[in-house]
């Protein structure tokens, strides 16, 4: 299986002499996606900033496709594309200028990304808003700019930071669709979320991450055979690594 | 138990620190020296123009026009914060208190600028309407009497659910103060107490029943408070990083044809930066008013060896105001994620910041052939111009930008 991001022995945080990761090692392959779990606080976002090349590890790498930021900037840069959590939006920019800029910044060509954004903006029902700007957006629209630009570029890895909060029902269905269309498709996602019914049903490994270490770490099989039963949830497991209790 | 006469003492303290803060800024900045020049040559011309007005100049129109809109716009600075909506809204029936302070405040911030205005419209006023004394004593008398009547009134305005009814009652306001005002300046004293009384009915019954019937508007009230304070912040983000400053976007969509760029990956921060100067805040406001005021110093004063200095002050001027575009979008993650090199982000800058420029330089050139200057003085400041812009952007915009990223 192709390695697209790999992770090594990564230490760092916002001060030289208090990291908030420790050792943190992982590989997202292509075709597969990967849940990175754990409580407010454990570094999920930490990790993302710097797998994202945002901020500098202390200790060990992040490479994608075998290159690092630091080797390769802009090449590292357009391989991934990024749904943060909160979403970050321009409020000068309409909806269409948006995905036009995202498009021109990723060097899309312009037939290819006219072709790809009407089924896009149709499925997530945001045909007739293009000439909206993100003032006149809720929290839950304003969540939709930011898939709709990340799945646009259709880049070999995706990181995906809490995508559910605020999507309506009909939103998360259609992202999720997305999500797998796209992994069959060759691509490498890492998603970090809470909601563990979801990451259950559609992450193929897990990372739980406790206090900046990985406390666990596999598929859910091998997550369950870990901590010693075979009838645990997500759920379960993760209340485990992070309170040490068995369930 | 809530003490509100703290509460707001507090506020009015923490906001006038803030002021201060930005207000020392500003004046240690350069832009300053600028304004000094333009104000002591402005004086200067003022007194001219003054002299050569023929007498059937319509002084007191200008006068009413001026006042009319100082009086009836009459925001109360209420000092309130968004926290405000949660935490004072439970003791809403006692807050009676801690806005008496602020409709005091605001009437004293207030009738400071109908002085200053009363003050500089002062020689126009003892030409054109009256030189006595008195009368003039009693004229700003008055016109601090019915500045507070518009403070009163336009409070309880606020209590109004719609906006389209607010204004409704600002056009009541506005009716009412063109008529006291033109009364004023016609000296008909008698009538002026007969509309004096006719405001008293008015804010006791008409605006009175307003009062009654609603309670305060929570979050316009916010709306306005942050209205006012981001007049403040924009000012002061002019010459300083305000991280406050709220984006307010406007989509003037008759712009948006010159926003565009070709399709292209390099293009990428320029159309960017076209849409943020004509969309956000007020660069495209203060672009196009630098221009006009600096039109009209061109238009004042007489021809010669003046109008090349004032080209370049005025480029200097819009140069640095425009500045703090290219610092807009700090902060924002998707800078730093593009897989695009960073230099084509401030060549977009500095592309955009020299095509604003030279359209200025070219108005003012062509302005000044217009009104008959000679080809020596054109060709002069078409050059001087020129020059002037190239090493703005080539060199200034670079060094500046990168002192403060």
């Amino acid at each position: 299986m192709k390695k697209i991001l790999e992770v090594r022995g990564l230490s760092g945080g916002y001060s030289p002499d208090r990291p908030v990761l420790h050792d943190v090692s992982f590989n997202v392959h292509a075709n597969e996606i990967v849940g990175l779990i754990g409580l407010n606080g454990a570094g999920k976002s930490t990790t993302i900033k710097h797998v994202l090349g945002l901020m500098e590890p202390s200790k060990g790498t992040s490479r994608i496709n075998g290159k690092t930021f630091q080797e390769e900037p802009e090449e590292y840069r357009g391989q991934l594309s990024y749904i943060p959590e909160t979403p970050i939006l321009y409020e000068e920019l309409t909806l269409w200028e948006h995905l036009e800029m995202t498009a021109m910044a990723y060097g899309l060509e312009e037939q290819t990304f006219l072709a790809r954004v009407r089924p896009l903006l149709a499925e997530f029902n945001m045909e007739n808003k293009i000439k909206w700007f993100p003032g006149h957006f809720s929290k839950g629209m304003r969540q939709k700019v930011m898939i709709l630009c990340a799945f646009l570029v259709e880049p070999e890895l995706y990181i995906v930071d809490e995508p559910f909060v605020g999507l309506d029902p009909l939103g998360i269905h259609s992202f999720l669709e997305l999500m797998e269309k796209f992994k069959q498709n060759g691509a490498g996602i890492l998603m970090s979320t809470h909601i563990l019914a979801t990451a259950e049903r559609h992450c193929d490994r897990f990372i739980i991450l406790h206090e900046g270490k990985i406390a666990l770490k596999g598929t859910l099989e091998e997550l369950k055979h870990e901590i010693g039963n075979p009838a645990a949830t997500l759920d379960e497991i993760y209340i485990y690594a992070s309170r040490g209790k068995r369930p | 138990m809530m003490n509100f006469t703290k509460i707001w003492q507090r506020r009015k303290d923490q906001y006038f620190a803030i002021a201060l803060r930005y207000f020392r800024l500003i004046g240690n900045s350069g832009f300053m020296l600028s304004l000094y020049i333009l104000f002591v040559m402005g004086s200067f011309y003022y007194a001219r123009i003054l002299k050569q007005l023929p007498d059937n100049f319509p002084a007191s129109w200008l006068l009413i026009a001026v006042y009319a809109y100082l009086l009836t716009k009459s925001p109360v600075r209420t000092f309130l914060k968004k926290g405000d909506l949660v935490f004072l809204l439970p003791v809403e029936s006692r807050m009676k208190e801690y806005f008496r302070h602020s409709i005091r405040y605001t009437a004293v911030i207030q009738s400071f600028s109908i002085v200053f205005f009363f003050l500089a419209l002062g020689p126009l006023f003892s030409r054109f309407i009256t030189d006595n004394p008195i009368e003039m004593l009693l004229t700003l008398a008055l016109l601090l009497t019915a500045k507070v009547w518009n403070i009163k009134t336009s409070w309880e305005e606020q209590r109004l659910p719609f906006d389209q009814t607010r204004r409704n009652y600002m056009v009541i306001r506005l009716a009412v103060n063109a008529v006291f005002l033109f009364l004023l300046f016609q000296k008909a004293y008698v009538f002026i107490l007969a509309i004096l009384a006719i405001m008293y009915v008015l804010s006791h019954f008409f605006f009175g029943f307003i009062k009654k019937m609603h309670g305060y508007k929570w979050e316009h009230l916010l709306e306005i408070e942050n209205g006012l304070m981001m007049k403040l912040y924009r000012i002061a983000n002019l010459f300083t990083d305000v991280p406050q400053l709220s984006q307010k976007v406007k989509p003037r969509k008759w712009l948006t044809a010159f926003s565009k760029v070709p399709y292209k990956q390099r293009h990428t921060f320029e159309g960017l930066y076209r849409k943020t100067f004509f969309r956000s805040n007020d660069y495209f406001g203060i672009y196009i008013r630098l221009v006009i005021i600096g039109g009209l110093f061109l238009f004042w004063f007489p021809s010669g060896w003046w109008h090349p200095i004032l080209i370049l002050l005025f480029l200097h001027a819009t140069g640095v105001q425009l500045l703090p575009l290219y610092r807009h979008h700090r902060g924002n993650v998707w800078f730093e994620l593009y897989p695009v090199k960073h230099e084509w982000r401030f060549e977009a800058f500095q592309k955009w910041l020299r095509f604003l420029l030279l359209i200025q330089a070219f108005l003012y050139v062509a302005f000044l052939f217009l009104i008959g200057g000679t080809w020596m003085i054109g060709g002069l400041s078409a050059g001087s111009a020129l020059l002037f812009v190239w090493l703005f952007t080539a060199y200034y915009t670079k060094k500046q930008i990168m002192r403060v990223m």
